[in-house]
């Protein structure tokens, strides 16, 4: 278990202030005394497991933006692309599927780097991303994927993650 | 007027998602499939609701606490189903569930079953 | 105006045809692959519900039901994986 670290408080304190204020948008000053009490009390219980790692990082604007950029462009074309796919299938009868479980092999190191990846996989339809394993220092995602065209797991990550993780990797590390 | 056509062809391809995603869920043959086209639902089935209901909101209702609430909403939403996904993936495999059909390739079994 | 009620019926009633595969369903993966998506069609239905009558409150009831969604998807996710391994550890030891 990690020690409380106070930048990681004020981070976490940053970030549910400004969702009290979206949800709540009413500008008394109780309120906004009250919401500040309120998260301040979860900032300092929860910090410990919300940041583990540079506290400053997300508010660093080109860290921003190119997050920013990379979920709104990159990634909503990639999706409506699977969903079409995914749509296809099934108003065409379930029937051309062909599902399977590959192991691909990816270049993130750091912990928030692989959670963005694998939840960016998880969030396309078509794949679900299944287990994470490091072994000799690389790190490989289990993938179920429901028209498995390649089982060599270099060219079915290229097929997978090929534009996510490029995309990802100027964000990342 | 121009606003409420826009607003209505937003809301009826989410609609045409969520039926993807509803017709998966009754014809796939085992759980793993069930959630691969599931997944059709929560993406652009909320995506097109989201997108639709901000706009009528902000434009036609004039109330932008509403349009901040229902963009707040879709991204709780987005950002919490995978994990969601995974969880249920990953606990049906370790439970012992298997696909019906014999799949392409199962590097999972091969690496933890021994 | 009408129109976004009808569609509020459309989601409800894609919700109300997932409950087949929650009555039928073989596996307890399926029941709750059901249970989480019938959460988010709710969720849709009280959003279009919300804006066709112009009142905010169903707003709030349509985020609360996506919230408790996931808490009860991740629990019951973590409960199968648990149950499982606990399985298999006492099989190696019998």
């Amino acid at each position: 278990m990690q020690k409380t670290k106070y930048p990681a408080v004020a981070a976490t304190f940053i970030v549910c202030f400004v969702f009290w204020v979206l949800l709540d948008f009413s500008f008394k000053i109780e309120e906004i005394v009250a919401g500040a009490v309120v998260s301040l009390l979860v900032a300092l219980f929860t910090a410990r497991f919300f940041i583990r790692e540079n506290a400053g990082w997300f508010f660093n604007p080109s860290h921003f933006f190119a997050m920013i950029g990379f979920w709104c462009f990159t990634f909503v074309g990639e999706l409506i692309k699977a969903n079409l796919n995914m749509a296809r299938i099934c108003f065409g009868g379930c029937k051309d599927i062909n599902p399977g479980i590959v192991k691909i092999p990816t270049e993130m190191k750091s912990d928030y780097g692989l959670a963005a990846l694998s939840n960016s996989i998880t969030l396309t339809p078509g794949t679900i991303t299944m287990e994470v394993t490091e072994e000799e220092g690389q790190n490989y995602l289990y993938v179920h994927w429901i028209n498995v065209q390649e089982t060599e797991p270099e060219k079915a990550g290229e097929a997978i993650k090929g534009t996510l993780e490029k995309g990802l990797r100027r964000v990342w590390q | 007027m121009l606003i409420r056509i826009i607003v209505d062809l937003l809301i009826a391809v989410g609609l045409v998602f969520a039926c993807a995603g509803t017709i998966g869920i009754l014809k796939m043959p085992d759980p793993f499939s069930r959630m691969q086209a599931s997944t059709c639902i929560s993406t652009l089935g909320v995506l097109g609701v989201a997108i639709g209901g901000v706009l009528y909101a902000a434009v036609v209702m004039h109330s932008a606490s509403s349009a901040i609430k229902i963009a707040v909403i879709a991204l709780m939403l987005l950002v919490t189903n995978p994990v969601g996904s995974h969880a249920i993936a990953k606990g049906a495999y370790s439970h012992g569930y298997r696909p019906d059909k014999k799949m392409e390739t199962d590097d999972l079994g091969r690496d933890f079953d021994e | 105006m009408t129109d976004l009620l009808i569609f509020a019926i459309f989601y409800a009633l894609l919700a109300f045809i997932c409950l087949y595969r929650l009555i039928k369903g073989p596996t307890a993966a399926d029941r709750m692959i059901v249970g989480d998506n019938v959460d988010i069609l709710i969720c849709c239905a009280m959003i279009l519900f919300s804006l066709f009558s112009g009142r905010g409150v169903y707003l709030d009831i349509a985020l609360i039901c996506g919230l408790f969604g996931i808490i009860d998807t991740i629990a019951v996710g973590r409960y199968l994986d648990k149950k499982g391994r606990f399985h298999n550890v006492d099989s190696d030891h019998r």
